[in-house]
């Protein structure tokens, strides 16, 4: 385990940066997902259709395509940010269209009844899916949604090849300097996700049980 | 209060409402019977356009409905609606169900809409379950929280599709009883419904649909007593036998 | 000079038969091919397995310019390291065009070796303490130095210009460490193509890694690019090979260094790395092999 001396901080360094793409990349793609679920169940079949190209696009498009998009041919189209707002970005646009289905599914698991109860007192559209529709949909999504929060989460090692050095890209990096000690170094990083992933289970599972309708 | 012109409605090739008019004077109280798939549901809907119609004209308190978007909303408000299967917000308290409206689209207080809520609830004699989740009620309890949730908006009328239907016998009464009050009380009520004992007693009009027309229209004594159609005969022949 | 005098003897048996005594290759210095060279090796040794079978299996770079480059269009890698390659396989008896070249990234160079996938790795690969642990190094046949590439008139002249900067290299590699150690925002990318195009498109200010990549990147892109500033660490390109086959070691080091007694080693350097100009350097003094 020599590969740790002095290295500590670095695989730590990593793993920060892995969580902070995770966490902001999540936040995005939950906000981004559920506006675009809501477009596409919406009464405006402009906003339907739109939503519907979305999913579609970049549900179909491989992770690695958007991110070379985002971070090869968008700074040549003039769209350039700072590196992290880069992977969130390509990450977000990615994740959103799996959070805007799986949010999708859970919305049409609330009965009709609901949102034509809350349409009948006089709800707008967009109060009907804030106060009533989503609510129960998001009970029912969670299963689901974090599953493809646990994808996201794996996800954010292709940011590795994509100038941040990210868990991925510091272990890369470890195991070419220490190529002796490779499978230890694959064991450690393994295990680092090993423990965001059981950690976003398990947030799941107790948000799944405390959101049970009663 | 409300007035149908000239509604016609097809679903696909189906043609569920045909050139229907109908008007409800305020106060007044119309029961709309008849066999299943007559439309009368179907006509329910269509007063604050949860169904859409495809010609025709319908007004309430003198207004045409609006397409969609804030004034549809704003008209909703104003009509108060009793679905057959409750649809009350699982995941939402009685109390908070009840409030929901009066704060997000009348604007009150919350301390005012809970004040009101509990009368409303005092009223159709749930108060003491304001604070439990719906699973947690009976059907009839749940309809009754329906109707005092529809009450917390003042509307201007309420329509009424199948609310007994779901019910397990013994908890039609408790609805009845409560539909008879707000009747007493002088609200515009449109019923649709199978309950010839509230028709009965609390109606001021019958109106019986067949095939998506209105086919006949009396005073609830006349239309038992004495039906003018065959159609109308028939089905209550139906209907009373047992 | 042993192997040469052998396949000239062997030369004029053979020619009666038709064989090729020397292969033309393309772009690179003419190598002669020694014949018969299976006869040269002791039984057992890789060299002889190798010579044997007639054909090699090498592990390089395809995306270095000047060092090992295969272009989309092209059927073989081209570079210095492929030169040394070409030299190799040679005094084995193996003409270029039996050579297999597999592409190598530097994470797996040494499970190539390990798994025998490959022969020898000719692949820019800097020989460090660790690595010798676990696979054999001979050389060094080439030393370079990290430096930096930058577009034309950047304000960065010198490594003591990168603190605070966002200097791009392959992701993992050594070049990477260094750049952090130096105060830079290290943004890893998977290809030096990819780290050249951010340099391009100025979405990091340099490219940092062996100056022998840069400079053949500068020349590809004379007018935007320019490699600037002094060496600031030392790299000594070995050619790696399987820990197990000790024997290769001495071959390794008498065959590339008959090739830099005879000018093979300078025409390969001025056929590739060279092609931009610039003197061509003395070619280094190679470390002893374990005995």
């Amino acid at each position: 385990m020599t590969f740790l001396d002095g290295n500590v901080g670095l695989i730590l360094q990593g793993f920060w940066l892995t969580i902070q793409l995770l966490v902001l990349s999540g936040i995005c793609s939950i906000v981004l997902g559920t506006l675009l679920a809501a477009a596409r169940v919406s009464p405006v079949p402009l906003l339907r259709g739109a939503a519907v190209v979305y999913v579609s696009i970049f549900r179909n498009t491989p992770l690695l395509v958007v991110f070379i998009f985002v971070f090869i041919a968008g700074p040549r189209l003039g769209l350039n940010y700072p590196f992290l707002v880069k992977g969130v970005l390509a990450m977000t646009l990615y994740t959103s269209a799996f959070v805007a289905e799986a949010l999708r599914s859970g919305i049409n698991s609330v009965p009709v009844g609901q949102a034509e109860a809350a349409r009948s007192i006089g709800l707008t559209f967009g109060q009907c899916m804030r106060e009533v529709v989503m609510p129960q949909a998001l009970r029912a999504v969670i299963p689901p949604m974090a599953s493809v929060l646990i994808a996201m989460a794996k996800n954010t090692s292709v940011a590795a090849a994509f100038g941040l050095a990210e868990a991925t890209a510091t272990m890369r990096g470890l195991t070419n300097n220490n190529a002796n000690e490779r499978l230890m170094i694959f064991l450690v990083f393994a295990l680092g996700y090993i423990v965001i992933v059981e950690l976003m289970s398990f947030a799941a599972n107790r948000l799944e049980r405390r959101w049970r309708v009663a | 209060m409300v007035a149908l012109d000239g509604v016609q409605k097809w679903f696909g090739q189906l043609h569920v409402l045909q050139d229907v008019d109908l008007h409800v004077a305020p106060g007044e109280v119309v029961v709309v019977i008849g066999p299943s798939g007559s439309g009368k549901s179907t006509l329910c809907r269509t007063i604050n356009r949860l169904e859409t119609i495809d010609e025709g004209v319908i007004a309430v308190d003198g207004q045409k409905l609006p397409e969609e978007g804030k004034a549809l909303a704003g008209l909703r408000a104003d009509v108060g609606m009793v679905f057959q299967s409750f649809n009350i917000f699982a995941h939402k308290t009685i109390l908070e169900n009840v409030t929901l409206g009066p704060i997000k689209v009348r604007k009150q207080s919350r301390a005012d809409a809970e004040k009101r809520a509990r009368e409303l609830l005092t009223r159709v004699g749930i108060e003491a379950q304001a604070d439990k989740y719906p699973a947690q009620l009976s059907g009839g309890q749940q309809q009754r929280v329906a109707i005092a949730r529809a009450l917390a908006m003042e509307p201007k009328v309420m329509l009424f599709d199948e609310p007994t239907s779901a019910l397990d016998p013994e908890m039609i009464k408790e609805v009845l009883d409560v539909m008879v009050d707000l009747a007493r009380g002088g609200m515009t009520m449109i019923v649709v419904t199978h309950e010839m004992g509230f028709a009965r007693t609390a109606a001021d009009r019958v109106v019986f649909m067949s095939d998506g027309r209105i086919v006949e229209e009396n005073t609830p004594e006349e239309f038992f007593s004495n039906p003018s159609s065959d159609r109308a005969r028939d089905f209550l022949g139906k209907i009373l036998k047992h | 000079m042993r192997y040469a005098a052998v396949a000239a003897v062997a030369a004029l048996t053979l020619a009666a038969c038709g064989n090729a005594g020397s292969s033309e290759t393309e772009g690179g210095a003419d190598v002669d091919v020694a014949d018969n060279a299976a006869e040269d090796f002791e039984a057992g040794t890789k060299m002889k397995e190798l010579a044997d079978a007639g054909s090699i299996t090498i592990g390089v770079k395809f995306d270095q310019p000047g060092i090992g480059f295969k272009s989309a269009t092209a059927d073989a890698p081209a570079g210095f390291d492929i030169e040394m390659g070409k030299v190799l396989a040679a005094s084995l008896g193996i003409a270029a065009e039996d050579i297999t070249w597999k592409e190598t990234v530097s994470d797996n160079r040494e499970p190539f070796l390990q798994a025998d996938e490959v022969d020898v790795v000719l692949a820019s690969y800097s020989i460090t303490d660790e690595r010798r642990e676990i696979v054999g190094q001979a050389g060094p046949y080439y030393i370079t130095g990290q430096q930096l590439l930058v577009k034309k008139g950047s304000d960065i002249t010198d490594v003591a210009d990168v603190k605070g900067q966002e200097v791009c290299s392959v992701t993992g590699s050594t070049s990477l460490d260094n750049i952090r150690a130096e105060g830079a925002t290290p943004r890893g990318f998977d290809t030096y193509s990819e780290c050249r195009d951010q340099v391009l498109d100025g979405t990091v200010e340099a490219m940092s890694t062996d100056g022998s990549i840069l400079l053949g990147y500068a020349a590809e892109n004379p007018d935007e690019l320019e490699v600037v500033g002094e060496p600031f660490s030392e790299e000594r390109y070995g050619v790696g090979y399987n820990i197990e086959n000790t024997e290769m070691c001495q071959w390794i080091v008498d065959t590339i260094g008959d090739a830099e007694e005879d000018g093979e080693w300078a025409k390969a350097y001025e056929a590739t790395l060279g092609k931009g100009g610039g003197e061509t350097p003395t070619p280094p003094e190679f470390d002893a092999c374990a005995a």
